[in-house]
């Protein structure tokens, strides 16, 4: 996964060493036939990488196959348990407990603050994360950790329900020793819950409990005499062993001495197998409530349980030392029934040898040797023994993590979620292993120069935020991990928001809305700016100015009121002008955003009296045209080099036949400006307006006319 | 993994994806310019849109104008020749791309890299010669006028003569930063016979002066006059230091670089590793997003990707290699 290698040897943060570290080679499949001469390669957003593929160039011309192609991959994501759509749904789901208990982290922190209160981990801290976690929990699946409870098939004793999945039985495992922190004496039942629920996702790998009862029951329909099958007593002792109670009783009920045929005379075998049942089934459990189909006596207070379970051993010695068992002829059942006895005595050796690999070995320790066992004390070393005792036959991630938990180690921990499940679990399961762990808090929140100055904590949100980048469906929720990030998140954010395409007005507006959201008004406005730029440049002039507008680009609406001008300028009875009068008409609608733009208004209200002078010429009309061109002339937003132009399309105003139309002072406005035309046409970079030569002199002809008539009136 | 988006014409040779990685332009050995779209936002498969004959020598590389300037490619061609082509509507024209530049060059332009800052386009170009232009852009709305803004070569002592240089190749990469009143700067490598081109520096714009300067050389002592395949400027996201990788025959080596200068305008450097590389030339390299993952690939074929682990160390993560089937 980008951005994170991790490496659980050593307990240090991540170690790596050349020597032992080959990067792993992934086959690119691109389809072409013929040698690769050249890749290029482009990142897309978040962690996909577009790679193309050029084919040499080839002396078969009438080769019609492809000269390159071009491939996505999405770097570290992809999990074939899985499926792309499922893990967008989780993405989804999960937003909302994780943006919860970070609104309530920031309310706590903020409260602490003011109270000068040391820890934000109190009373109901722990309630809350337990919350999140179920919530959590409860999006990765239905699947319900119950025992296979006893349906109307007798003969039926595992059953099966919703495909488990090794993410849920990771997230379970890390709610059971992080989030229900408090509740750690129920530590071996929860074990026992969970393994009912996951025991069979090891199938995979290594023998289990689960495939031998599965197995069984598919050879169970055969069979006439179940006792008489040493397997019946093997998976017996084995679902025995790791807790699976209801299944042993149901089991022991199959037993041949329970039909009536057969009840008169194996009348003491039964009594056995039936005490031995009623025992199983008072077994007392530490559990925190008594629950429908789970056999055995729960209790929550320890000392009820441990007198209990005192109680409940001298009942299982007392019927190991019987003499009924001389009496039992049948032998299989006299030494199935004994050795399931020396399981809930706790002999190590019949655990052993009941369980199949070292996670449901550890389980029956805890269920029958350690029963009192309360929190993590000496766990890991019960976990080695165990493992010694039955190696793993490959590495298992689910065994990992648990290794990894029992070790009381959050580095492997963490490297373990990420390797194992992925960027997603790290960013969610880190929640859980900071609640009440000071250590833990500290070494994922402490910020890490060789990081660029962030926390671990920061690191993996920003590499989950990559990963819901990359995709279109679910980019903009990465928007709430990456605010979730004080030191680089909003910058990462930044650079996603600027990378999403103007084109399409739904997304683009979708895009705006997340800005705004976040505040990031210099990134709103860059992006409305080239929407209107493309917008301006395919054609749609109106949506151009639009968002040009939107996003205050002075420096481009300065510009394109300029071609307007340019277009608009050069006669007035052209076509053009009617085409371009609606735009500035737009452009006009909110004038103020722009000198340019409030000008150019007004030079199109002086053109269209011009052009009324030339359809009606009455005096009214060029009234009102005298009144916009001294206005233009007076507003200082005025460019200069279109004075001359100016005036020169006013020369017909400036010759009135009936009487002069400026007064004195108008006239002597107009001339000042002539002036300083004069002037400014001396100084470098003067751009000469496209006028005819002889432009300025009838202007300043008619300037002098014009006031030698206006005096007179006067 | 891996999921075919595109296919491309025979004869191609290079490709770019835009800004937001929806249009693909491809340049092929016979002169002519691709652009591939994709039919709505969230489809990922890209066919031809445009197809156009835009020299007749075969193109080298193509890149794209930064979006508020519109949708325009810079093309390089086999005999060195630079233009600029931009997709838009002219009057009651259909949408069509057109030429909007043809550089005049007395030697080879081998690479262009554009950057923008608040207000302004800016191109850089290096030549075969060794020389080095910025061209800036006079009408935000206009990509015809460009205006020579300063010329000089890639040498942080500017007296010491030079002989004839001949370059291969040169690699340009602009800081990709734009934040505000931060000054534009970027990294420029020769691949030549002239040693002292070689090494990449950080030129940085002197507003005050204006006034293109060094500020800062990639290379350790002894490395001065390697060649330099590649450089890449990373995305930061808020470290307290740029992170540049510089690809040379001696592999790729990833560099700290300050951002306050020393009395003398010096930024400090810090070279944090040298990875083995491709074993060969380096083609490319690119950073991801969050300036965390390095993409290079190379002679040897493959994609290769490099990052840091939590103790700062870099390595090789993962390496693509392409198969046929």
């Amino acid at each position: 996964m980008p951005g994170v290698s991790s490496d659980t040897s050593g307990g240090a943060l991540a170690p790596f060493s050349p020597e032992s570290h080959g990067a792993a080679v992934y086959p690119l499949h691109h389809g072409l036939k013929s040698p690769i001469s050249r890749l290029s390669i482009s990142w897309s957003r978040g962690n996909s990488l577009r790679v193309s593929v050029f084919a040499a160039p080839s002396n078969h011309s009438v080769n019609e196959e492809a000269g390159g192609k071009v491939v996505e991959v999405k770097l570290g994501s992809g999990d074939g348990e899985i499926s792309d759509s499922h893990w967008r749904r989780i993405a989804y789901d999960s937003v909302s407990p994780f943006a919860l208990l970070q609104s309530r982290k920031n309310a706590a922190s903020s409260f602490s603050k003011m109270s000068m209160n040391s820890s934000p981990y109190d009373v109901d801290w722990s309630e809350y994360i337990l919350e999140y976690s179920k919530d959590i929990n409860a999006l990765l699946g239905n699947q319900k950790s119950v025992p296979a409870p006893f349906i109307d098939d007798p003969k039926s004793v595992i059953k099966k329900g919703e495909e488990p999945t090794s993410l849920k039985a990771a997230w379970e495992l890390l709610e059971i020793f992080y989030a229900e922190k408090p509740f750690q004496s129920w530590l071996p039942e929860r074990l026992v819950d969970w393994l009912t629920g996951y025991d069979s996702l090891f199938s995979g790998t290594h023998p289990t409990v689960h495939s031998k009862l599965v197995d069984f029951q598919k050879g169970l329909v055969n069979l006439q005499v179940v006792e008489d099958d040493p397997r019946y007593w093997e998976v017996i002792s084995s679902a025995l062993a790791v807790g699976w109670l209801d299944i042993v009783v149901k089991l022991l009920r199959l037993h041949g001495s329970y039909r009536l045929d057969q009840l008169s005379n194996r009348e003491t075998e039964n009594g056995l197998v039936e005490a031995v049942a009623v025992l199983i089934s008072k077994m007392p459990r530490m559990r925190l409530e008594q629950e429908d189909g789970i056999l055995g006596e729960s209790f929550k207070a320890k000392p009820d349980f441990v007198k209990a379970w005192e109680k409940w051993r001298a009942h299982i010695n007392k019927l190991d030392s019987s003499a009924f068992w001389f009496q039992c002829a049948h032998q299989q059942t006299r030494e199935g029934l004994r050795s399931m006895l020396q399981i809930m005595l706790g002999n190590a050796d019949s655990l052993c040898t009941a369980t199949c690999h070292w996670v449901e070995l550890y389980i029956s320790h805890l269920l029958y040797i350690r029963p009192f066992t309360v929190g993590l004390e000496s766990m890991y070393n019960l976990a080695q023994k165990c493992i010694q005792l039955k190696p793993m036959a490959c590495a298992d991630r689910l065994m990992q993590l648990i290794i990894g938990i029992l070790g009381e180690n959050t580095e492997v921990v963490l490297a373990e979620c990420s390797k194992g499940f992925g960027p997603w679990m790290v960013t969610h399961a880190i929640e859980l292993l900071t609640a009440g762990s000071d250590h833990a808090e500290m070494l994922l929140h402490e910020e890490h120069k060789n990081l660029g100055g962030i926390s671990i904590e920061e690191l993996y949100r920003l590499v989950y935020a990559q990963v819901l980048s990359s995709h279109p469906l679910t980019w903009q929720i990465a928007s709430i991990y990456l605010a979730s990030c004080m030191k680089q998140g909003m910058v990462l954010l930044q650079i996603l928001l600027s990378k999403q395409p103007v084109q399409h007005n739904q997304l683009l507006l979708k895009n705006i809305e997340i800005c705004r959201l976040y505040e990031l008004d210099s990134i709103t406005s860059n992006i409305m700016k080239i929407a209107g730029v493309y917008h301006w440049k395919h054609g749609r002039k109106g949506s151009g100015v639009f968002w040009l507008q939107q996003a205050r680009d002075e420096y481009r609406l300065n510009r394109i009121a300029q071609q307007l001008f340019d277009s608009v300028g050069k006669t007035i009875s052209d076509e053009s002008f009617k085409q371009w009068e609606g735009l500035i008409q737009l452009l006009g609608s909110e004038s103020k955003t722009a000198g340019g733009l409030e000008f150019l208004h007004k030079y199109r209200d002086f053109k269209k009296s011009l052009q009324q002078i030339h359809d009606g010429k009455t005096t009214d009309d060029a009234r009102q045209a005298v009144e916009s061109l001294i206005s233009l002339m007076k507003n200082p937003s005025t460019p200069q080099r279109f004075w001359l132009p100016l005036l020169y399309d006013s020369l017909k105003l400036l010759n009135w036949q009936d009487r002069p139309l400026f007064n004195v002072s108008q006239t002597n406005l107009l001339l000042n400006k002539l002036q300083e035309l004069s002037m400014a046409r001396l100084r470098p970079g003067f751009i000469e307006p496209d006028l005819p030569p002889h432009a300025l002199n009838s202007v300043r002809l008619a300037l002098a006319t014009n006031l030698g008539r206006a005096i007179l009136e006067e | 993994m891996e999921k075919p988006v595109a296919t491309l014409d025979r004869g191609t040779t290079c490709s770019a994806w835009n800004y937001c990685s929806e249009r693909l332009a491809a340049g092929s050995v016979d002169g002519s310019l691709s652009i591939l779209d994709s039919r709505d936002p969230s489809s990922s498969s890209f066919t031809r849109s445009s197809k156009f004959k835009a020299h007749e020598a075969g193109i080298v590389k193509v890149a794209w104008i930064p979006p508020e300037y519109g949708d325009a490619v810079a093309c390089i061609c086999e005999d060195g020749s630079l233009s600029i082509w931009e997709e838009l509507v002219e009057g009651t024209q259909p949408l069509q791309w057109k030429l909007c530049k043809s550089f005049k060059t007395s030697s080879k332009v081998l690479d262009v890299q554009f950057g923008v800052n608040q207000t302004s386009l800016r191109m850089v170009a290096a030549y075969s010669d060794g020389g080095v232009k910025v061209f800036e852009l006079i009408d935000p709305l206009e990509l015809k006028n460009w205006q020579l803004q300063a010329e000089f070569q890639n040498v942080i002592d500017s007296v010491s003569t030079l002989g004839k240089a001949s370059c291969l190749t040169a690699c340009i990469s602009w800081n990709p930063q734009r934040g505000e009143g931060q000054e534009s700067s970027f990294i420029l490598g020769f691949n030549s016979n002239t040693p002292q081109l070689n090494s990449p520096k950080v030129w940085e714009f002197d507003a005050a002066h204006q006034k293109w300067l060094p500020v800062a050389e990639l290379a350790s002592p002894g490395d001065k006059g390697d060649q330099v395949y590649s450089v890449a400027w990373a995305p930061n996201i808020g470290r307290p230091y740029e992170l540049i990788a510089v690809a040379s025959q001696k592999g790729i080596a990833i560099w700290h670089v300050g951002s306050t200068p020393d009395l003398d305008g010096r930024l400090s450097v810090e070279k944090v590793a040298l990875l083995p590389g491709h074993n060969s030339e380096v083609w490319q390299m690119e950073w991801d997003m969050s300036g965390m993952t390095l993409a290079t690939t190379g002679g040897d074929g493959l994609v290769r990707l490099w990052q840091s682990n939590l103790k700062g160390t870099w390595h090789e993560q993962a390496a693509l290699q392409p198969t046929a089937s």
